[in-house]
């Protein structure tokens, strides 16, 4: 039992708060990904779970003991800091064992475990290192490798990937899923990129100035959003948001229009939808450049070719900017007149303060 | 960047030419003099004989110099480890202090390092004075009566070494204060994870960490302590400065009152070559003892 309860948790330094009223339930085995801007909070709360940082109110329990009073040693959990922090003047062997030593592990079960742990890292012909002498990457196994060797309830993995390389970063983000999935133990990973929070997660916590915005499965939290900031950080490009002129009922459904466009229909109900101040919002993967001209009209500004795919983006007579995709060929030019086919049945209606309205769930889809 | 290379050759030497100069006028030539002069019986001033090895030859046999070679020996091992000792002490102490309350309490510490060396006589003067002077209250209640302290022969040293001990430990504190500082807070955040207690941080995580400094500062207490002279000879006034002589003040008093320039400069000699060979032996022990 290695699950995590976290019970309105709070944290303020002095008079600044920096989390508010924050819970959630993790099970056992799960890869939760708190994904958040700079300063949301996920990195202070990661801190309070491994004990580094006090809580100011509320409890946190772990395998169903209260433990938020406890020192950091005997919550039984391991972390991964974002610079690793390895002890410099030790071999990667002793950075291994050190944990394993103060707690009094025989000697033999001590190089049965790192051994083990690095064969698994495969950093074996590293051990007699010391960490100045390691490359990044080799660093960051090292410092995963000193989590796993303690065999803790919990990992804790605050921006793991951050200082590696574009390529790098791609590879170890893929063991890593790789090692969750073998030692299936819980793991909580910090980051502000929201690829590794989609490739990575079981379930994402998405984080925004001192609050919880969603906690669902990378798929939920990318097609259905509970907010308009979860809808805008997760996801790239970042989905369009275009003020939405007139709502009308059709079939019990919302078909909106724009300033002097042609309306498109929603799958999303029309009784509940505020009236006024409406936002909709859809991904530039279903908002087609248009090939037999319906759809609304767009002036083009600038042409991504991504090669499979080409991303436009297109001043609305508005003047919205409305990111939409074309074909990986595309003959488009900026200043091109273009119509753009918006797919309503997965667009999604934001009202003033933010708050997502989706299509009803299709059951057995 | 290609740059012009003889150009820059001779602004290079210019710029190091004022330095070059001072260095040479004063420091090499006075001391291949005092060298010349050490096989020489000249007086203080003015030329002397050249009598070849005479003076080391007397000085080998001199017991005053053997006493002042033990007492500045004594000297060393009473300041030099309790002086770094007490300074890391200190600085990990002040470390756990933040913002204000730091700087408040470091400069506190500190501020005896300002002091010249004759304001730290008289305050210790003061402190020990036989009549009045506050520290005959614990002295009192430690040995039953009042105590010249600086009259009695075996109290001299240690409270010699006590007194420059709290004058010049300000500045081990800010050396280790800094060093401290260099290592990083994540280190100390995976040792809590890791389970170590605070003992086992200490000994296998600051105390490693810092072991450059502590290099640096012993080396560098070694080859001051090394050239003890002022305290000794201030606290000493007024009693008999014999048996505790140290070497600097053995070379001072042959020179400035026994007029025996030669052998002065013998004396000299045979302190530089203690104070080099020390000195590096040591940096280069306590260096090899790092990287184990």
């Amino acid at each position: 039992m290695s699950d995590i309860v976290l019970k309105d948790v709070s944290k303020s330094f002095g008079a600044v708060s920096v989390l508010d009223r924050v819970s959630m339930r993790i099970e056992s085995g799960e890869f939760i990904v708190f994904l958040g801007p700079s300063g949301c909070g996920k990195s202070t709360l990661l801190r309070m779970i491994a004990g580094l940082e006090e809580v100011t109110e509320g409890e946190i329990h772990l395998g169903g003991r209260r433990v938020d009073q406890l020192p950091p040693n005997e919550r039984g959990v391991a972390m991964v800091f974002q610079n690793y922090a390895l002890y410099p003047h030790m071999t990667v062997r002793n950075n291994m064992s050190f944990g394993l030593q103060n707690v009094g592990t025989p000697k033999v079960e001590i190089i049965q475990r790192v051994n083990d742990a690095a064969r698994m890292l495969e950093i074996e012909h590293l051990l007699d290192r010391k960490p100045a002498q390691l490359s990044g990457g080799q660093r960051q196994r090292v410092a995963i490798g000193r989590a796993i060797v303690r065999d803790p309830k919990a990992f804790l993995l605050d921006e793991p990937l951050s200082n590696l390389d574009a390529g790098l970063r791609v590879r170890t983000r893929l063991e890593l899923a790789q090692l969750h999935h073998r030692i299936k133990a819980t793991m909580i990973f910090v980051t502000h990129d929201q690829t590794e929070a989609m490739t990575l997660a079981t379930r994402i916590v998405v984080m925004n100035n001192r609050q919880i915005e969603q906690i669902g499965t990378p798929m939920e939290v990318y097609s259905r959003p509970a907010t308009r900031f979860v809808a805008g950080f997760v996801g790239s490009p970042a989905m369009n948001f275009v003020p939405i002129k007139s709502i009308t009922d059709v079939g019990g459904n919302a078909s909106i229009s724009f300033a002097g466009q042609p309306p498109i229909h929603t799958a999303v109900p029309f009784g509940g939808l505020p009236k006024n101040n409406l936002t909709l919002g859809i991904r530039a993967e279903a908002a087609r450049i248009s090939q037999d001209g319906s759809g609304i009209e767009g002036v083009v500004d600038v042409v991504e070719r991504l090669g499979e795919r080409t991303l436009v983006y297109c001043r609305l007579p508005d003047q919205t900017t409305l990111v939409a995709e074309d074909n990986g060929v595309s003959a488009i030019q900026p200043g091109d007149a273009v119509r753009i086919a918006l797919d309503g049945n997965v667009a999604m209606i934001f009202d003033e303060a933010g708050k997502a309205y989706h299509a009803v769930v299709q059951q057995g889809g | 960047m290609i740059r012009n290379q003889r150009s820059e050759v001779v602004v290079a030497y210019l710029l190091i030419l004022p330095f070059a100069l001072t260095y040479g006028v004063l420091f090499l030539w006075p001391t291949v003099q005092m060298v010349y002069l050490s096989f020489t019986d000249a007086p203080l001033i003015g030329a002397g004989t050249w009598i070849g090895l005479e003076n080391y030859v007397e000085m080998f046999d001199d017991r005053r110099f053997w006493t002042s070679v033990k007492n500045t020996a004594y000297f060393v091992a009473l300041t030099v480890i309790p002086n770094t000792l007490i300074g890391l002490g200190i600085a990990m102490m002040v470390s756990r202090l933040k913002g204000w309350q730091q700087s408040v309490i470091l400069a506190m510490f500190f501020l005896p390092y300002i002091l010249p060396v004759s304001v730290v006589y008289r305050i210790w003067a003061w402190m020990f004075n036989l009549q009045f002077g506050i520290m005959q209250y614990p002295l009192t209640w430690i040995f039953g009566e009042k105590t010249p302290v600086f009259r009695t022969q075996w109290m001299f040293m240690p409270a010699v070494a006590f007194v420059t001990i709290w004058w010049t430990c300000g500045f081990n504190i800010l050396l280790f204060l800094s060093g401290l500082r260099s290592i990083s807070t994540d280190i100390y955040e995976a040792a809590a994870l890791d389970n170590a207690n605070r003992w086992t941080i200490f000994r296998r995580i600051t105390w490693p960490l810092i072991w450059p400094v502590t290099a640096l500062v012993l080396t560098i207490q070694l080859i001051l302590q090394l050239k003890i002279f002022d305290q000794v000879y201030l606290f000493v006034q007024g009693g008999r400065p014999d048996p505790s002589m140290v070497l600097v003040q053995y070379i001072y008093s042959q020179a400035f009152q026994k007029n025996e320039g030669g052998y002065a400069a013998a004396i000299s000699v045979a302190l530089f070559v203690i104070v080099i060979v020390f000195s590096v032996l040591q940096f280069q022990f306590l260096r090899a003892r790092g990287e184990k």
